[in-house]
Parts: structure tokens; sequence; C-alpha cells
């Protein structure tokens, strides 16, 4: 219950791991986006005020598009996020992890009346706290979820050492152990990293001292596949 | 085989895909000036060698440089796969030429509820209001009710106007912000177990039906018909099957029958929300025949001509669009 994260596979048996958003970084989102309404509305509403009547009646075409439309529009046509959510690193996405498209942001955006009852998305906060991935009734009936945005987690980059080469090939442990200490090592006292590195000495072949430490970092270099 | 060899047998293929990748991510123009890395339908035999690939390379302990290029590649390539397809809109002609009335007619039994819970609240008042003119008062506050009067009335300058000038896009927007505004809340509020949309249906019944008679009571029938033939087949019907979408969404979380609530939910939101989309549709057009058309004051024989074809065009195609190429 604590833990946001879910995990789905595609159908091609790929893990995606989706980390789903709590109420306040939504809400969040959802003020720039009403900023972002507000705006769009007084932008409109000077030009087509000049029209006199006939502006009228574009303005109230245009606050009916954007009340109803525009988070649907964005969902869709820009990846899945408003200008708010994207603002806030926020995507919609299917429950099985797949880009929403229009029934489904549909559903979730018509909804949107329900969850906003009595007051101020009072039920959509209710049923995000009751349910497993802070769903409103909304995301509930459309199947999806709110997530943060996928981010490709960059390999650390380790400090200048020359590429050192493993004589064996690594077990997956061994290797993400090796990245890890290459990301870590700055930051230990040069003693610390010494004695760490002398732990692996099949990795380093037998090297002693500051040696090792560059070994390791050699490695990583050739793990995460930069040359130098 | 060793990550090196790997590397060098397929890297040409995945550069390929990543290439695809960039080329479909451009804007169509940018699209047609460039020769594309493959064919488009090549895209999902080699999304699949991709995962292959990221499987064999996480079994085997390649290095993470290479199996996390083939997992981006591989996510990537499941959003492009499984993501929406363009041409959104020409798709959704196509749903209103056949699926729309289709789908309609599957939901039948809902769009029969809904339709007795508008049609016989609006009979019932009609006759009530016929019978006894005051009862319009006890529905209605009156000077909601005089304000019908000089709708209707012959001061107006033309049909259907409160007072002053009317300008027929201030009308249209109007329509089209109040209408489809009031269809998408009916279907919205059939999640309270239907009771919203029930009321919706009944209050929009008795309210009409209250208005007619009222204003036929004062004599002013020719000019109200004259106003409402034309777009009331539209917009009638459209907020019928507004109802009768909501009603489904509260049938399903009252009676889920094997699947769970919220499956059953999923399910009925999946099944109606191309009818509420067909609906919007409906009230647009409407919108546009009340805005511009039923106002006119042309003789009385033609505009009921004109509205009992609306109403053969909008029956004709709910009840028979779509059945010959029937999936």
């Amino acid at each position: 219950m604590l833990d946001t994260v879910r995990e789905v596979s595609t159908p091609e048996l790929i893990a995606l791991r989706l980390h789903c958003a709590g109420p306040i970084s939504r809400a969040l989102a959802w003020f720039v986006d009403l900023a972002i309404r507000i705006g769009v509305y007084l932008v409109l509403a000077f030009p087509l005020s000049a029209f006199g009547k006939a502006g009228t009646g574009l303005i109230l075409v245009g606050v009916f598009l954007i009340e109803w439309f525009y988070p649907v529009l964005f969902e869709v046509l820009a990846g899945g996020a408003t200008p708010g959510k994207r603002a806030l690193g926020l995507v919609v996405l299917n429950a099985d992890g797949s880009p929403v498209g229009w029934a489904a942001s549909m559903t979730r955006n018509l909804l949107r009346v329900v969850d906003f009852l009595p007051f101020f998305y009072a039920i959509g906060l209710v049923s995000m706290l009751a349910t497993r991935d802070f769903r409103r009734l909304g995301d509930i009936v459309a199947d999806t979820v709110v997530t943060y945005r996928r981010s490709a987690t960059p390999l650390p980059i380790a400090p200048d050492a020359p590429r050192w080469r493993p004589h064996a090939p690594l077990s997956r442990t061994a290797q993400r152990a090796v990245l890890a200490f290459a990301e870590r090592a700055p930051r230990l006292s040069p003693e610390r990293a010494e004695e760490l590195a002398e732990q692996a000495p099949m990795l380093t072949d037998d090297a002693r001292g500051a040696l090792a430490v560059s070994r390791l970092y050699g490695l990583a270099h050739y793990l995460s596949g930069r040359e130098q | 085989m060793r990550q090196e060899q790997f590397e060098a047998r397929f890297g040409a293929r995945w550069d390929a895909f990543e290439h695809w990748l960039a080329f479909a991510r451009l804007p169509r123009r940018q699209r047609a000036k460039q020769p594309a890395p493959f064919a488009d339908d090549d895209m999902a035999p080699r999304y699949r060698e991709i995962c292959q690939h990221l499987a064999l390379a996480q079994s085997r302990d390649y290095g993470p440089a290479l199996t996390e290029r083939l997992h981006r590649l591989a996510l990537e390539g499941h959003d492009r796969l499984y993501g929406t397809p363009g041409g959104g809109l020409r798709r959704f002609g196509h749903y209103l030429a056949s699926g729309f009335a289709r789908e309609v007619r599957r939901e039948w039994r809902v769009v029969l509820a809904a339709l007795l819970v508008f049609v016989l609240p609006y009979v019932a008042t009609m006759i009530a209001v016929r019978l006894s003119p005051d009862f319009a008062y006890i529905v209605l506050p009156a000077e909601q009710l005089a304000q019908f009067d000089t709708m209707y009335g012959p001061d107006a300058a033309e049909l259907g106007t409160a007072r002053g000038a009317r300008d027929d896009l201030t009308m249209f927007g109007f329509y089209i912000y109040n209408n489809i505004g009031i269809g998408f809340r009916t279907f919205a509020s059939g999640l309270f177990a239907g009771i919203g949309t029930l009321f919706m249906l009944l209050y929009n019944g008795v309210f009409m039906g209250t208005v007619e008679a009222h204003v036929v009571n004062l004599g002013h029938a020719a000019r109200f018909y004259s106003f409402v033939a034309g777009h009331s087949s539209f917009e009638l019907s459209a907020i019928v099957l507004c109802g009768a979408a909501g009603l489904r969404l509260g049938l399903a979380l009252l009676a889920p029958g094997e699947s769970t609530r919220g499956a059953a939910l999923r399910l009925a939101a999946r099944s109606v929300i191309g009818i509420v989309a067909g609906a919007a549709a409906m009230l647009v057009i409407a919108a546009a025949l009340e805005a511009f058309w039923s106002p006119r004051t042309l003789p009385l024989q033609m505009k009921v001509t004109v509205g009992a074809f609306n109403w053969l065009l909008v029956l004709g195609y709910l009840l028979l669009a779509g059945r010959r190429n029937a999936p």
C-alpha cells in the first residue's frame, strides 16, 4: 500500500515500472493548467469581444471546447500530458502502460465533472486515497493511471581512468556492483575507496591501493560503453 | 556468442530501428521529404526482434550499456506500436457513418429505458398542463414562464427570442456550450448508480412538456412549432442517447453480473463512450439548426415539412445505417 510502483509487462513480456503520481502533484498540475486556461480565455476574449455579439458566440464555442476538450486533445495528441502535467513530469497511461487513446481520454475527462463534486474534486480525492494507484473515478472507469514520466536512468560517469577489461564475462550482479562503486567511490575518502576496491581482486588482477580503484573505474568505463 | 559478436551482427538493425523511431516522430510533411528507413509494416517484426535481443542480452549478462539501449528501443517501439494511430478525425467520420448507429442499436435496451424516462414525464406534464393551465405555475416559476411567453409571443422580433435583438452566432455559441454540456453531464452523472442521469432525463422531460403545453395554452402553438420543428429531432434524440449511455454506467455499478464492479464499469464505458461522442456531433447539428434555421419566419408548412424530414433522417439513420456492412 505504501509502494507507489506498479509493475506491468507488455505483451512481449518486457517489464514496465509505473510510478503512480499522488494527489499533490496532480493538483499542482491542475493549477498550472487552470492558469493556462485562464490565460487562453483572456487572449481569446479581448480581440473577439471587439466583434460584438458575433464575438460572444465564438467565445462561448471556445469556452466549451477548452472546458471539455483541453485535456483530451493534449493527452491523445501530445504524448499523454497537458502542459500542466508535462511541467510536473506526469503522464497519463492506460493501466497496461500503453499510451491513452481517444476513448479512454474522453471517458476520464468527461467524468471529471463527477470527480469535481460536491466541491473542488472532493470525490476524486477520496477515490484517489482509497485506491491503490491513486485513481479518481474517471481513471477507474477509463482504466487509466497518472504516472511519473519514464526517465531513462543514465549510466553513472566514472572518474577518468584507463580502460580495463575483465578476463571472464561478468555476471549481472557483478556488473551492477562495479557501476555502483564507480558512482559512489568519488564521494568516499580515498582510503575507504581503496579498501573497498581491494575486496574484488578477481576483477582488478590483484591490484592494491589506488591502482585497484583506477582499474575498477576503467572497468566501469568498459561496461558503460564509454571510450576512455 | 560474445557481446562484441552480438553487437557486430545486429548493430545495424538496431540503428535502423532507432532511425525509424526518429522518423516516425517527425511531422507528416517532413516525413514525405525523406525516405523511410524501412516500410511501416516491417515495424512489428523488427520490434519483436528487438524484444528478443533484449531478452537474450539480459539472460547472457551482456553489459548494461547494451541492455539499457535495447530496453529503451523496446519501450519506444511499444509506445509507437500500441499508441493511438493518426487520422482521428477521419476515423470519427467513419464511425459516424455506420458504427455509431450500430452501437446505438446494440444498446437498445438502455436506449429504450432512457426514452421512456424522458418521454413519459414529457407527455404526462403536457396533458396535465393542457387540462389545467395553472399546473404550469406549480412546475416552473412565473418569471421563467413569462420569458417563454415573450419568446413565442407575437411581439418577438424573431422566433424563440427572449428580448432585444437576437444574434444567430451568439445563440449558436450558447447552444453549443449549454446543450452539449448538458449532454455530457447527463452521461457522467450516470456514475451515481444512474440516479443523476434519471434525474436529468426526468427534469428535461417535465420542463419541456410544461413549456410546450403552456405556450400552446396561450395560443402561440404555430410560432412554437415553427421554431422547434427543425432541430427537435437531433436535440431530443441526442439527449436520450446521452441518457442511455449514463444509464449503462449506472447499470454496470448496480448489476455488474459476473465481473467485478470496476471491470463492469470499464466495459460499459468502453462500449458507450462512442455513443456519447456521436450524440455530441448530433448536438452540434442541432445547435446549427436552432441558431440559423429555426428562428426564420417562414411558412409554417415549410418549417414543419423540414422538421418531419429531419425526424425521418435521424430515425432512419439510427435504425438502418451500417446494417449492410455489419461486422
